[in-house]
């Protein structure tokens, strides 16, 4: 169970033919694997505020410097606000690193645990393993 | 003192965004406030021009339901937003078929909950489903705007009865009358497949009555006392107490989970 890195992602991680971004669910557990964390680091290029989900994409560079886009998700966008998000933290063109839970379909989607925001702020994804569902 | 400096430590680290502030900030005028500048939770209940207790402002339900390792997830949970019979020393009373279909929806783990699917709640769950609630207040009618899905729920109070013959609805129709300083509700006409009464799929069905006892005990706290009388589902009427917390300084922000369209597919419920 060894945390993984965008580099060795890019080789590791067997990706399907289809770039499609599935979306998320309301439960963890349903599609996440709480024994595949993943750190990965990357430019911004999405943000969606949205209920029950707050997503954004992120183009994550490799080590041979090819780009991946990678979808995250967070909490419901109203429990986000007030545990201290702010609209303005996450932005296009914002370098930031993501801790989180990759999708158990192999996709490269992943549940957004901790973002480390540009500023170097570490801010909750407010959804968690273990956490019931709402 | 070191392990608990360390522990404090470790629940900052785990934590980091518990200690940022909420949105909006600033403070709402009117409020009664501690030194520090910090709502006065525990002062008296206010009161309406007419004299009746005044239940306006921001609520939102319970959140005593204990946090995993990780830290808590976007809205805490109240134990009686999963089971409503929480507490309760036997569960609640399910008719024979009601405990069976409990049983196959818990299995699925509130997959086919329609709150999952973004359909309203029900007034039952708007006492514990994790968003906010806005009670406006007047002499002859209480609403109350849900930020969940965006709805809204009327109380008369101007002495109509409750219609034998209204639109089966998510919310039902709902009366009220002041008992001193306790406002009694009573509502009917709940569409009769589709409302769950918590995420474990507690049924309510059309022959039900609620009734509810709205008492704001303190300026931010309001304790609801509701009974559910539903004789098709329940061998006998049964009683809750849910409490509700005041946000003074919140503001409600729209929950419409449309978002869910993309996540229809993965509804599988594990």
């Amino acid at each position: 169970m060894a945390r993984l890195t965008a580099c060795v992602l890019a080789t590791a991680v067997v990706l399907g033919s289809s770039t499609h971004l599935i979306g998320a669910h309301h439960s963890f557990a349903a599609e996440y694997d709480p024994k595949k964390p993943v750190t990965l680091s990357g430019a911004v290029t999405s943000v969606e505020w949205t209920n029950p989900h707050v997503r954004f994409r992120v183009d994550v560079k490799d080590a041979s410097g090819s780009i991946t886009q990678w979808e995250f998700t967070m909490g419901a966008a109203n429990g986000l606000l007030r545990r201290g998000w702010r609209t303005t933290m996450l932005k296009p063109a914002d370098t930031i690193t993501v801790d989180g839970y990759l999708a158990r379909d192999g996709s490269r989607v992943a549940n957004a645990r901790f973002v480390t925001l540009s500023d170097g702020r570490k801010m909750s994804g407010g959804t968690v393993p273990d956490a019931p569902d709402k | 003192m070191m392990r608990t400096a360390v522990a404090v430590f470790t629940v900052l680290l785990a934590a980091p965004a518990l200690l940022a502030v909420q949105w909006p900030e600033g403070q709402a005028a009117g409020v009664p406030r501690n030194a520090d500048g910090s709502p006065n939770l525990g002062a008296p209940a206010p009161r309406a021009p007419n004299g009746k207790p005044d239940l306006s402002g921001v609520w939102r339900p319970e959140r005593n339901q204990q946090c995993p390792p990780d830290g808590c997830p976007d809205n805490q949970m109240s134990e009686h937003f999963l089971d409503l019979g929480w507490g309760m020393k036997d569960g609640l009373p399910y008719q024979p078929w009601a405990a069976a279909l409990v049983k196959s929806r818990s299995a699925r783990n509130g997959a086919d909950d329609p709150t999952s699917h973004c359909f309203p709640g029900g007034i039952v769950r708007l006492h514990t489903y994790p968003t906010y609630s806005k009670i406006l207040q007047t002499p002859g009618l209480i609403v109350v705007l849900s930020e969940r899905e965006t709805t809204y729920r009327q109380i008369f109070l101007d002495g109509r009865p409750l219609p034998v013959d209204a639109l089966p609805t998510w919310k039902g129709y709902s009366t009220g009358r002041w008992d001193g300083n306790t406002l009694i509700v009573q509502s009917s006409g709940f569409r009769g497949d589709a409302i769950w009464l918590d995420r474990k799929g507690s049924p309510l069905t059309d022959a039900a009555a609620i009734i509810e006892r709205f008492r704001r005990v303190s300026y931010g706290r309001m304790e609801v006392e509701v009974t559910v009388n539903d004789p098709k589902a329940y061998t006998r009427p049964f009683t809750v107490v849910l409490n509700e917390f005041l946000e003074p300084d919140m503001e409600l922000m729209d929950f419409v989970c449309l978002d869910i369209s993309r996540d229809a597919p993965d509804l599988i419920g594990k």
